[in-house]
């Protein structure tokens, strides 16, 4: 048997464990260890398969992932969140749809402490939904709403997902982090519109809530400042070579600590539930890495990822087309299996391609984001509607209908970022030369 | 109880069913004797797991901070990835336990519940597998690291002791999921 055949029937057999019910990053682990020993032999994959998981586990490089983990669950279990809702609340909750807005406003500052998308729509279901509730916002709207907003983790730094590929395509966390901040911001600014549009339509949505005074308003200001001092130095410390990425995650997961403590809203309880979240998302991450660079070390002795290439090299075609087919795959891949996981599976396979037809790593890093994003809320495995529903005791079918009007304005916003790559690239090029 | 609503979504995302930590009474129940050592062996590994996270994390600040006046924690690059080993690997049997893993079961959560039973018995015992060859050539590379004497750069310290820990979490692991495996999946809303 060829190499490519042995590849073709292994992804096969990868597929037939996902949809056995094999945890993902188990089944990529078996299916890379049974493509090793058929192609080198069993000794060698033995080896193989002990080597790979040590090395992931033991090495500096990943720390990162659970020190960022823990920095958005410290702030979550410490009612960072409601602060900033609260203040977002008091300057635009007058105007209708109002709430909504603010919830956008309030997780787009929290998202610069929290990277990951499920506990943010967790965090503002419990939040914001009621206070919605209280003023008869439409619960379409209002649990549409939490769902999307957790989605701008993904491309606002710490992002989870960005550090993810940074590590897995060898690029600058950092120059990554700073690639997400205007496109973040551009897909906050158009669910804003989003929701502009769509209580003007139906002003029955979303009623107008109190309106606030100044004073109020200023009172309101000074966690919200905190938390932004608190990502300047952490993204400011890491860009300037001030911090590994692993040191920027436990500085900033110290003074969101410090920061919760001086407010009296930790304790030793809430601490322990912060950890023990991290711990098992953490957990999850790298299991999914250790399974992908297994399977990644059987690709590369098969060399599936230059077939790939020279496959889409021959389509003859435009590179946009070729990068319109990937985003495709991405979004069809990660619709059915688990966004994180398609990206961890998928991009080893598909950098070659992109770097070979002249893009940019960084920039494909934040299509790959944008892409991701809208998968967590797209049907049938749209993580974040889950927990919506979950939380509000909606049923998923409403969560969707909410989702959908913003899915409209995302997929404009991974239009404008795949053809004007320069809004991307812009901050980290002249920030890190 | 609080803990029992969120259980709903934990099983997709593996994330945030709050307050069911470790630490916290758990939901699972288990009365066989199988079923309560292997809750407290993946619990006590989870307790160590959470002091070597907060660990990591006080030591990177003091080396920060320490750095800024010039007197750095020597070592601290190879402890915490030596630290990182412990936090993953003595969460692993915990996080399989609260079925943090994500797996896709929008599709099998619909076939007729015999096939179901028969997929996962198939799917754990594919599982245990895998972690017993892992478990074993894991210890292997600790009888390796300490025959040969491998060390760290910095501070010389012995590497076979991180392996056998890590080979042992994933006999655990198997532990769990034989668990897992004879007990009846909780029904999902």
């Amino acid at each position: 048997m060829s190499f490519a055949t042995i590849g073709l029937l292994v992804i096969l057999l990868l597929f037939v464990f996902f949809f056995m019910g094999l945890e993902i990053g188990f089944s990529m682990a078996l299916a890379g260890f049974i493509g090793f020993a058929a192609i080198v032999n069993v000794d060698a994959a033995f080896n193989l398969v002990a080597k790979d998981v040590f090395s992931v586990l033991s090495s500096y490089g990943f720390t990162v992932i659970p020190m960022f983990v823990l920095m958005g669950q410290v702030g979550a279990s410490g009612g960072v969140a409601r602060n900033l809702y609260d203040s977002a609340y008091k300057f635009i909750g007058h105007v209708p749809g109002g709430l909504a807005i603010g919830t956008v406003a309030a997780a787009t500052v929290f998202k610069a402490i929290c990277g990951s998308s499920p506990a943010t729509a967790a965090t503002f279901a419990t939040i914001a939904v009621p206070e919605m509730d209280r003023y008869n916002y439409d619960r379409r709207l209002s649990c549409g709403t939490v769902a999307t907003v957790g989605t701008l983790g993904i491309l606002i730094p710490p992002s989870v997902v960005l550090i993810v590929y940074g590590i897995l395509t060898e690029t600058s966390i950092g120059k990554l982090f700073l690639a997400g901040i205007i496109p973040g911001l551009i897909v906050a600014f158009s669910f804003v519109m989003t929701l502009f549009g769509w209580s003007a339509m139906n002003p029955n949505l979303g009623p107008k809530g109190e309106k606030s005074s100044w004073k109020e308003r200023f009172s309101s200001l000074p966690p919200v400042l905190v938390v932004l001092s608190i990502f300047l130095i952490v993204v400011g410390g890491l860009m300037m070579g001030f911090f590994t990425p692993t040191e920027a995650g436990s500085v900033g997961t110290f003074a969101v600590l410090i920061l919760t403590l001086c407010k009296k809203d930790m304790d030793l309880k809430r601490f322990i539930q912060a950890v023990s979240e991290t711990l098992r998302i953490a957990c999850m991450v790298i299991m999914l890495i250790a399974g992908a660079t297994i399977l990644g070390h059987f690709f590369a002795v098969t060399r599936t990822p230059y077939i790939v290439a020279s496959w889409l090299e021959g389509l003859q075609v435009d590179r946009t087309v070729i990068m319109l087919i990937i985003i495709s795959v991405y979004l069809i891949g990660g619709s059915f299996i688990e966004d994180l996981a398609f990206l961890i599976l998928a991009t080893p396979i598909f950098l070659p391609v992109v770097l070979k037809m002249g893009y940019d790593p960084i920039w494909f890093g934040v299509i790959v984001s944008v892409v991701t994003m809208i998968g967590v809320i797209l049907p049938p495995m749209a993580i974040n509607a889950f927990v919506v529903s979950g939380v509000c005791k909606e049923p998923v079918g409403t969560v969707y209908k909410g989702i959908y009007p913003f899915i409209i304005g995302m997929s404009l916003c991974l239009l404008l970022l795949l053809f004007f790559p320069q809004i991307s690239l812009w901050l980290p090029n002249m920030m890190m030369e | 109880m609080a803990q029992e609503k969120p259980l709903i979504y934990m099983k997709f995302a593996g994330l945030s069913r709050a307050g069911e930590s470790g630490f916290v009474e758990s939901t699972v129940k288990t009365k066989s004797y199988l079923g309560g050592l292997n809750r407290i062996f993946s619990r006590f590994l989870f307790v160590i797991a959470g002091f070597a996270l907060t660990g990591t994390m006080l030591l990177t600040v003091a080396d920060v901070i320490l750095r800024a006046f010039k007197r750095p924690i020597l070592g601290t690059y190879e402890l915490v990835g030596l630290l990182g080993a412990v936090v993953i690997g003595f969460a692993l049997p915990q996080t399989s336990r609260l079925k943090g893993h994500v797996m896709m079961d929008f599709l099998t959560g619909k076939l007729p519940d015999t096939l179901q039973s028969v997929l996962r018995i198939l799917t754990r015992l594919l599982a245990i597998g895998l972690f017993a060859i892992l478990g074993w050539n894991t210890w292997s590379m600790g009888n390796d690291f300490y025959r040969v004497g491998e060390v760290t750069p910095t501070l010389q310290l012995p590497l076979y002791p991180v392996t056998y820990l890590m080979a042992l979490c994933f006999f655990i692991e198997c532990l769990v999921l034989f668990v897992d495996m004879l007990e009846k999946r909780e029904l999902e809303p």
